[in-house]
């Protein structure tokens, strides 16, 4: 799943967008990922979340270039929605 | 021509310098191109060899994870990144474990369907095959359905790579009986019972393991890496305190004279430097793990064991056990 650049981004564009990736790295669908979830519950160990933090900064780099996400915030990261609040946050969007 | 193999010129106890010896040795005793990756203020000679420049090194102590996102330019990424550009057939490192493994996954890829890709170390058995014990350390916690795709892989593994028609596979567990082990133990017992595809013998106990009677033994990476430093250490003080023996006056060292011809070829098929690298298993691409402590021998060991991999087509294999049709 990826983010398209043409679409103005918000914050249900970048919850569509992290649940997508999520499912892809767990193979699952996306239907199956929940919000309020702890990653650990999804089955997305340490690694995932890696693969993950990697994959959404190289989706978000065609909105804003060099989009970096912190390793220190990873330990604040437990669920979907931490993530989408966190990117939503960094992008100052509504 | 051929692609060569990429070699992680800084990863490794005694980097760069056995490192590339044994890479050198590796282009003129096995005929394998090899690409040095390192940084070249600290490489030394290349001895000849080309060389892809890089100005970070992942040390062993690093995170995994965390240094392989902020170490981009890092000799250990950049080779992964030569396998996934398409710029080289394979790559070994003696490096980092963990971050081997993590550069790997977030460069290379798994192959779809694969939880987790995990180390196959093989173990000789003595006039046969050796026996592959995988998880031999990439994943300390696992799931059954986890160690299903670990034997699953090992099994393909074991059939392309050395041509055995069905390999068996056991379960390292404390007793033969299904009832006996851990949780993860007995649910995955049930598992493998009820898996299509797998000749699954039952569970293994760890006296199996040397010489042991089946062709794959599945455990955890926690486990099993205790089980193969176990038997290292094993071997290294039985054989130690053997040579020692037959030097003590001289009619033991008449004993070792004659004994030394037979006692050769059995050392140096249980000498981990021949083994050279242990595959990773579950990647898009060939990826060769060698021990931290590797010497030249060893480098260029698991430099064959990397163009072996690739030549024996083990990845198209490992594609058809999880996507049945795609492989080949």
């Amino acid at each position: 799943m990826s983010a398209d650049p043409a679409t103005p981004l918000d914050r249900a564009a970048v919850a569509t967008l992290v649940r997508g990736q999520l499912a892809e790295i767990l193979e699952k669908s996306p239907a199956d990922i929940s919000d309020v979830a702890p990653f650990a519950e999804l089955g997305a160990d340490s690694l995932a979340l890696i693969e993950l933090v990697e994959a959404l900064e190289e989706r978000l780099d065609d909105y804003v270039a060099g989009f970096h996400i912190d390793d220190a915030a990873l330990e604040g990261l437990h669920t979907v929605n931490d993530a989408v609040d966190y990117v939503a946050a960094k992008l100052h969007l509504a | 021509m051929s692609l060569p193999i990429a070699l992680d010129a800084m990863g490794g106890d005694f980097a760069p310098g056995e490192i590339v010896a044994g890479a050198r040795r590796a282009v003129d005793e096995l005929g394998i191109e090899v690409t040095l990756v390192g940084v070249p203020e600290r490489l030394g000679d290349p001895r000849g060899l080309p060389v892809v420049p890089c100005t970070e090194v992942i040390a062993m102590d690093d995170d995994p994870g965390a240094s392989v996102r902020a170490k981009k330019d890092s000799s250990l990424v950049r080779a992964a990144e030569l396998v996934r550009d398409g710029a080289a057939a394979a790559m070994v490192s003696a490096g980092n474990t963990g971050a081997t493994m993590a550069a790997a996954m977030l460069r290379i890829g798994r192959i779809p369907g694969v939880v987790r890709p995990c180390i196959a170390t093989p173990i000789p058995r003595p006039g046969t095959t050796p026996m592959v014990l995988v998880d031999s350390g990439a994943n300390s916690e696992c799931t059954p359905e986890m160690l299903v795709q670990f034997a699953q892989m090992a099994a393909a593994f074991h059939a392309a790579y050395f041509a055995t028609p069905s390999p068996r596979v056991g379960l390292l567990s404390i007793g033969e009986e299904p009832t006996k082990g851990t949780p993860l133990v007995k649910a995955t017992h049930e598992l493998l019972a009820a898996t299509p595809g797998l000749t699954f013998v039952g569970n293994v106990e760890g006296r199996d393991l040397v010489p042991s009677p089946v062709e794959v033994v599945v455990t955890d990476g926690f486990t099993g890496n205790v089980a193969l430093k176990t038997m290292e250490g094993t071997l290294r003080f039985v054989l130690g305190s053997l040579l020692r023996l037959v030097d003590t006056d001289d009619e033991t060292r008449g004993a070792g004279r004659a004994l030394a011809p037979h006692l050769g070829p059995f050392v140096g098929l249980f000498t981990p430097e021949n083994q050279g690298g242990a595959p990773l298993l579950g990647l898009k691409g060939v990826c060769v793990i060698s021990h931290g402590s590797s010497d030249a021998t060893a480098v260029m060991n698991a430099l064959r064991v990397a163009h072996e991999m690739v030549s024996s087509g083990v990845v198209n294999s490992l594609r058809s056990v999880f996507r049945p049709g795609e492989g080949g």
